[in-house]
Formats: C-alpha cells, structure tokens, sequence
C-alpha cells in the first residue's frame, strides 16, 4: 500500500471498526461466492455480468473478476444484442473502466489493449478526450500517458505530430515538472529538433534545479556530433552557472558536453583546457552534491589518465 | 501475524495479491535469516491448490484464474522451499511460453496485457526451471531494446516513459541472458543514481517522491551494473530504518506509513545489498537468496556493499 499514514487506535477503536466492518466482510464475501460459482458453470447471463458490475465496483482490481466479464459480454450478452445494444454496452463499459481509474488510477490490465471486445472507432475520439481529462488530474500517470499513445495510433485519420506537440506544450507550461511530457516529446520530435532549443532554454533559465529539463536536453545533444552546438550550448550553460553559482546540473551538465567535445572533437578543441574545466567542476560538484561523489570522483579519474 | 487475519475486511480484497505476498513473506524472512517462522507444509499445499489445471499456470488464490505473476510467485516459492518435484514442469513451461506475443513482449494472461515485467517474469521463470533453451532469446531481447529510452531507462512498452520498476526488469532479464552489451551503463547509471533524494530515499523517477520499494529496484539496477557506489548507502539505509514501524514492525513505503509485507520484502533486501549486518546475502537479479541461485548455478556477475560485522 502507498501513502497510507500509520494511525495508533486504542484496542476500543479498533473493536469498533472491525464489528462494523463484519457485515460489510459479510457482504462482499457472499457477493464473490456469487460470481466465482457463476463463473465455475460458465454462465454468460446479464445478472452474472450485472453481479461482475458491483463487484468491480467495491475491487476493481480483482482481476479474475475482469476477465469474467469479458468472456460474459462476448459469450452470451453480445450475440444476442443488436449493434446499438452493443454500443451501448460499450459506453457502459467505458463508464465503469474510467470509474475505476479514477479511483485507482494504477490499476493496469483495466485499459489493455489485448482487449478481444474491439472498440468502435466512433469511440476514439471519446477515449481520447476522457483520458486527456484524466491527465488534466494526474499529468505523471504513465498509465494514461500509455494509452493515450494507443488512441493516437488506432485512430483511423491519425492526429498530426503538431496537434500532438502542441498537447505536451500545454502540459509542460502548466507543470515545468511533468517529466512524463517531456518523454512523450522525444518521441514526436525528431523532424523538428531544431525548434526545441528556445523552448527548453526557457525552462532552463525559469527553474535550474528541475531535472527534467537537464535530462532532456542532454538528449537533444545527443552523442554531440555537432561542434558548434555543443559550443553554443555550453556557452548559454556557463552563462547560467554565473547566476546560479552553485547549480549542481549546470555543473553535471557541463562537464558531459566538455567531455563530448573532447571525445569527438579533440582536433580543433584545446584538450588541455577543457580537461581542466571539468576537473575543476568535478571538485566543485563533489562539494554541492556530496551524496554522488563517488560517481564525480570516478568520472574525474578517468579524465586524469587518458 | 501478516497471515492470519481472515477476518479482516483487507485481507479478502487483497485476494488477488495472496500469492505474491507468500513470496514477499518468505523471502524476506529468509534473508533475516527465520525462514521457519511460516509454516513449510502448508505453505506448500496453499501454493498447489492454486493450481489452474485448464492452463497449467498458478492463480493468486484458489479459484483466480491463472496469471503469469503468481505463476512466478509459486515457482519461486516451491523452489526456496525445496519441492520443485510438486510441479508439472512440462507444463508450465507451455503456459509460460504460450504467453510470448508475435512482437517479442510477453502478456500477462490469456486477455493479453503486456508489459516488459512479464519479460522479467517469463525469463526468470523460465531461468529456474532450467528451460531456457526453449525460449525465443533473440526475439524476447529484442523488445527490450525497442524499450530503450533517451535517458538510457526502459519502459513498460515500447514509447513508454523509463521507470525505476521497469529498469529493474530489463536489467535483470537481460542479465539472465547475457545481454547487458544492450545498455548505455554510464548513461542509466547515471540516471538510476539521481533517484537519490536530499533525504536519502530513493524514488522511480524524476520529481516524484521517495519510497522504500525503490531501494530494491534501482539498488538491484545498480548492483547489476555495479555501480553501487553511485548513490550514498549510508542515507539510503538511514531511510529505510526510519520508515520502519516502531511498535508493530515492518516497514512501510516511507517514514510515518502504515508498514505492509511488499515494502517489509522490498526494504529488507535493499538493506541486504547495502551490506547492514545480520542479514543473508540477496540475489538481486532473481530477488531470492543468493546461496540458493548460486547452489542452482545461475549467479551472475552484480555487485552489492560487503557485509558488515555488528
């Protein structure tokens, strides 16, 4: 269990709250008896789906239960329903699924996409739009973030990479924090990397201690083939660093890109120079991030024997 | 005390965990060393009657259907406790096997959820069974790459953001599988060292926040790409002591929480690689006893802290 706080309850209270948890005990034990005997003689009627229906609904994560469902709706409730029924029964269904989320948003297996049912495209639109307003609420859950990458790519007239983009935009500005934004951005980006640097410039300079915007960056580098880059952006790095002296990532950051330098571009770089820039930041880094100074320490030696 | 509680309220709506949480107890109390405290036998027999006879794979509880999670659970268990001869071996490999998708990932179940855990699993599984060999390697190993993100982590699938939970499974599998030459080492070790927290715990990934069961999955990471020393061990132990419930025991997901069997297991084996005293040595690819996997001649080359004395 996650983020459950411990709470001290006197041997009374703690009396009180099982007795009155027995008949709710009571309760859900007969409800699973219920469905599980219904399951055991594979019965496909609309009380045993209504009966999955209430008890997904006190344990959505009752997997087996789920899977029950499923077999019920393909089994013996869709062959005897017309398309509209069908469709319907769908939006029921998605209704259910989207309650249970947002009560346990980590539920997996709830919006797989082994699913046998086959969502009709009208629906995708739906989904999209009901799992944008999930995102709305809870922007890092990677869950919703999975499978709003499933709608995008099952829908039969695909969104453009601009639509898509401008979608992480909004959430990016509203939080500069949603690393998991930014990672959905890697994907979209590559034909339009060049555009990239303003925007994360922005976020660099508006809060230097977030992560997120170091690490991503790091990967518009990428492996530094470009010198000029590399130069440009180790220059805005170091500008930076003036203002924030004590900057671990403007430190960490530069250190990599000089080393990036030395490695691909050693020839027209004067070596000597850069080697002792990093040294020196190393030093400094083992100072205002003391926890990691083995991995600084370790990067630094291998710097003084090549 | 964790598992006699039938009736509380809890208890039941956790059916679907019950085998999982076997394996958490056991192996925990194996690595402090009291493996007696639960019952052999019965544990044994709960473990068989969770059987699926139509698919030849384990469910969580009596009656669940069969699911590739606790279908590990119950081999691990059955294999700690010495009776892998309970189980038909022929067939579990042909569940296992049959969950294997045309892409390379492998599904949870019959309904076809996939995730790069179930990877972990089937591989693991597969692993200490001995039956290896009849596993797709090229093709299993082959998904994971396609997982690789530009942080150097892996997700649950393919576009998915990197994940501490996710990265353990990875490595690991492709550890079991002599494949680590598919990872940048300095750049994920880089990234698994700042889950490291101001408070010394460790959280999954980026801005979120600490939690005990993190000290397993990106301690084990590290420990497999042996940069252990990346992140500061003495913080990190002092955090998981602190989330430890002083008057019930156990330990919690962070300081302050309510303690349960998962973090106890995920916090006592992070302990165990931190090298605190009085523990038994962990094996942080299989996250079973590491004498054991080493007795079965499946260790591989991680790293964790020395033991140290008092």
């Amino acid at each position: 269990m996650h983020g459950v706080r411990r709470a001290r309850q006197s041997k009374e209270a703690l009396e009180v709250k099982r007795r009155k948890e027995q008949s709710k005990l009571r309760d859900y034990l007969a409800l699973t008896d219920d469905v599980l005997t219904r399951k055991k003689r594979n019965e496909w009627s609309r009380e045993a789906l209504h009966a999955t229906t209430q008890l997904l609904q006190i344990n959505p994560e009752f997997y087996t239960v789920w899977n029950y469902r499923r077999r019920i709706l393909i089994n013996g409730v869709f062959p005897e329903s017309t398309p509209e029924q069908i469709k319907d029964l769908l939006t029921d269904d998605l209704s259910l699924t989207m309650e249970a989320l947002k009560i346990h948003p980590k539920v997996p297996g709830i919006s797989d996409d082994g699913d046998p049912r086959g969502w009709e495209k009208e629906l995708w639109n739906q989904e999209l739009f009901v799992v944008e307003k999930l995102l709305d609420a809870d922007p890092r859950n990677f869950h919703a973030w999975s499978y709003r990458r499933l709608v995008l790519e099952s829908m039969p007239v695909p969104k453009l990479e601009t639509s898509d983009l401008a979608y992480t935009t909004r959430k990016i500005e509203s939080n500069f924090s949603n690393f998991s934004a930014w990672h959905q951005r890697s994907k979209v980006l590559s034909s339009l990397w060049s555009q990239e640097f303003d925007l994360v410039h922005n976020a660099m300079y508006t809060d230097p201690k977030d992560q997120s915007v170091w690490i991503y960056h790091r990967w518009l580098i990428g492996s530094g083939d470009s010198r000029d880059i590399l130069e440009r952006e180790i220059a805005i790095i170091q500008s930076l660093l003036e203002e924030e002296s004590d900057s671990k990532w403007c430190m960490e950051s530069l250190v990599h890109y000089k080393r990036l330098l030395l490695r691909n571009h050693a020839s027209s770089v004067v070596t000597s120079t850069l080697t002792q820039d990093c040294i020196q930041l190393l030093h400094q880094l083992r100072k205002v991030d003391p926890g990691r100074r083995e991995r600084y320490h370790e990067i630094a030696s291998e710097l003084m024997s090549s | 005390n964790q598992s006699q509680n039938k009736d509380d309220l809890m208890y039941h709506l956790t059916a679907h965990l019950r085998m999982n949480a076997i394996y958490w107890g056991l192996t925990a109390l194996c690595i402090m060393g009291h493996r007696e405290a639960l019952d052999r036998d019965e544990m044994i027999e709960y473990v068989m009657s969770c059987w699926d006879e139509e698919t030849g794979g384990f469910g969580a509880h009596p009656d669940h259907d069969a699911h590739i999670l606790s279908t590990l659970s119950a081999i691990q268990i059955l294999v700690t406790q010495d009776a892998i001869e309970r189980l038909d071996i022929d067939r579990v490999v042909k569940f296992i096997l049959s969950l294997q998708q045309p892409s390379g990932v492998f599904a949870g179940d019959s309904f076809g959820e996939i995730d790069t855990r179930f990877t972990y699993i089937a591989v693991n599984a597969l692993s200490l069974l001995g039956r290896l060999k009849d596993l797709n390697v090229e093709k299993t190993v082959n998904y994971i790459v396609q997982c690789r993100n530009f942080d150097g982590g892996f997700g649950s699938r393919i576009g998915a953001e990197s994940h501490a939970g996710q990265v353990f499974v990875c490595c690991a599998a492709l550890t079991i599988l002599d494949r680590l030459d598919v990872i940048d080492t300095s750049m994920l070790s880089w990234w698994l060292a700042e889950r490291q927290l101001p408070n010394g715990g460790l959280n999954g990934r980026p801005e979120k926040l600490e939690d005990v069961c993190y000290s397993f999955w990106v301690l084990s990471s590290l420990s497999m790409l042996k940069k252990v020393h990346y992140i500061d061990s003495d913080k990190l132990v002092s955090f998981i002591l602190s989330a430890q419930d002083p008057e019930g025991g156990g330990i919690a997901d962070r300081p302050g929480d309510m303690p349960d069997v998962f973090h106890t297991h995920f916090g006592v084996a992070g302990l165990s690689l931190l090298g605190y005293p009085g523990l038994v040595d962990i094996d942080p690819v299989y996250c079973m006893p590491a004498a054991l996997i080493e007795k079965m001649g499946l260790r591989k080359g991680w790293q964790a802290l020395e033991r140290r004395t008092g």
